[in-house]
Order: structure tokens, then C-alpha cells, then sequence
């Protein structure tokens, strides 16, 4: 039942995030079109240290499915899977490293650039075209920058967390 | 604590940089005076512009599921207006070089500016 719970309010947490990201006018900062900070990926990375990897596909998949018929339209869903699980599986292979080869950034930074490559493939697929390659080189650069963000937030949280016994009171193990 | 940057971090960056540049290396094109750009959608070709003899500025519309317009310059091309939801190919804004690309992903289109081709030249006396 916890986990179901648990599970579930990853869900929306994932979804607000994601939502909210939208509205912050990242481009009057960085003039990159179609750059985005990622922000619904700490709680990928939470379930990934903290659930393990079959909570991480389920949240990944419910957010993607959520977003796309809530605010983002079907077009985008494919492109937002494809992001999505390629980053998961770069994160999964990298945490193998962790903590002894890999930290939090290398995993986040991963993620991001697995992410960025899934819809740039996918989109090279859908259109039949391999054109839009030519745009991955500024998204990588730019996945750094936001993978890097999003690590030090990761970073801050889950060690909050563990000062704090959250995660034990929470998940009652 | 946890953010102490270890060395397969460091290999991650490397990697992401390297497979960067790797592709900006192989995309690269020479700026040309000769540039014609080349509208695709869903890898249909719409219209070849040859862009340094556009003399008046013109709108070209497309249609499709996200329809838009596309404005055409003297050696420049952007997507002025479109339907699709995230308007990344609005903000893109004039592309201006060969080998640079506009995108409309949901509407499908691609605007690409090719350069002279070095070849040709021999050829075309």
C-alpha cells in the first residue's frame, strides 16, 4: 500500500515539475531554442537510488503518458518516451558505478545526454530525415549545463533525506 | 558530499563533448555565397529556394496537422508562425549558413541550407 502511495505521489511530483517547467522563460537566459532543465528527472533519479529500477519505469512511463495527454499533445509522446527511457537505461548502466566510479553529476549529466540523443532519434525516425542531427551538438552542451543543475539539487535532496531518516520513516523499512 | 566529481564523471563529460564536436565536425559546411535552402515535410521536398537571389522578402505556408508560415529573405529563412505547441522552430529564428536547420518536429518540417557544392563547379562551366 506505501508503495502504491509512494509511487503515486512520485507521479505528480514528476508531472508538476514537468509542468511547471514550461513556464519558466528559460530562453530570455539562454536563446537556445527547445532547451528545457529537466527538472522531473530528481525524481527519476530518486526512485532509481531509492525504489530501484522497476518503480523508476513505472513513474517514467505514467509521467510521459500523464504530460502528453494533460498538456503536452500526442505528437510529443513518442519523442518524450524515447527521451525518457534512454536516459533511464544510461542511468541504470551508471549507477552500477556508483559510488565508487560515478557520482550523482555523471549519472545526471548521462541521463541528460541519453535524453537529448532518444528524441533527436526519434525525431530523425519520424520525419524520415537525418538532418536534425545537426541540432544535437548545442542540446548535449546544454545537457551538461541543466544535468549539472539537476545533480546538485539530487544531491542536496538525497542528503537531506538521509540526515533526516526520511526515506526509512517513509518507506517503513 | 555527494557532489565530490569522480573519474567517471569526468569521462562522461569527455564522452558528451567528444560526441559533440564529432558531429559538429561532420555537419560542418563552408559558408558559400551560393545557398539554396530546401523545405521538407515528413521528408517530402516542398520547395528549393535559392536564397541569394531572393530580391523581396515572401511567406511560404505549409499545412499538415500544425500548419505555419515560413519567411523567405535575402540569404535568410525562419519559421515566422506556427500551430504546433512548443514553437521551438518559431524561436529558432533566421538561419542564415549552409548546414544549419529550422525544425517543426510535431508539423514534421525541416528547413535546411545547403551550400554550393564544391563539384559542381567543375562541372557547371
Amino acid at each position: 500500500m506505501r508503495k502504491i502511495t509512494l509511487n503515486g505521489l512520485l507521479i505528480s511530483l514528476a508531472l508538476v515539475l514537468a509542468f511547471m517547467e514550461r513556464f519558466i522563460p528559460l530562453n530570455l537566459f539562454v536563446p537556445l531554442p527547445g532547451i528545457k532543465l529537466g527538472l522531473a528527472n530528481i525524481v527519476t533519479m530518486f526512485a532509481l537510488f531509492y525504489l530501484g529500477i522497476p518503480s523508476a519505469v513505472t513513474i517514467t512511463l505514467l509521467r510521459c503518458l500523464l504530460a502528453s495527454f494533460l498538456f503536452g499533445g500526442m505528437s510529443s509522446l513518442l519523442y518524450s518516451l524515447a527521451g525518457a527511457f534512454l536516459a533511464l537505461v544510461a542511468m541504470s548502466l551508471l549507477k552500477l558505478g556508483y559510488p565508487k566510479f560515478f557520482s550523482v553529476i555523471g549519472i545526471s549529466m548521462g541521463g541528460a545526454a541519453a535524453h537529448n540523443a532518444g528524441q533527436i532519434l526519434m525525431a530523425s525516425l519520424m520525419m524520415r530525415n537525418t538532418a536534425v542531427f545537426a541540432y544535437l551538438p548545442i542540446l548535449l552542451f546544454a545537457g551538461i549545463v541543466t544535468g549539472l543543475l539537476t545533480a546538485i539539487v539530487s544531491a542536496n535532496l538525497f542528503s537531506i533525506f538521509e540526515k533526516t531518516n526520511f526515506i526509512t520513516k517513509v518507506w517503513g523499512k | 558530499m555527494r557532489l565530490k566529481l569522480k573519474l567517471g564523471d569526468v569521462l562522461v563529460i569527455l564522452g558528451i563533448v567528444l560526441t559533440a564536436f564529432f558531429i559538429l565536425v561532420s555537419t560542418y559546411e563552408k559558408n558559400t555565397i551560393e545557398k539554396t535552402a530546401v523545405i521538407t515535410q515528413n521528408n517530402i521536398v516542398l520547395d528549393r529556394i535559392r536564397l541569394d537571389r531572393v530580391s523581396e522578402p515572401y511567406t511560404i505556408n505549409y499545412g499538415g496537422d500544425y500548419p505555419g508560415t515560413i519567411t523567405v529573405e535575402n540569404g535568410s529563412i525562419r519559421f515566422s508562425h506556427a500551430e504546433c505547441p512548443d514553437q521551438v522552430c518559431v524561436d529558432t529564428g533566421w538561419i542564415t549558413r549552409p548546414g544549419q536547420i529550422a525544425v517543426c518536429i510535431p508539423a514534421g518540417v525541416i528547413i535546411k541550407i545547403e551550400g554550393q557544392d564544391p563539384d559542381l563547379d567543375i562541372i557547371v562551366k
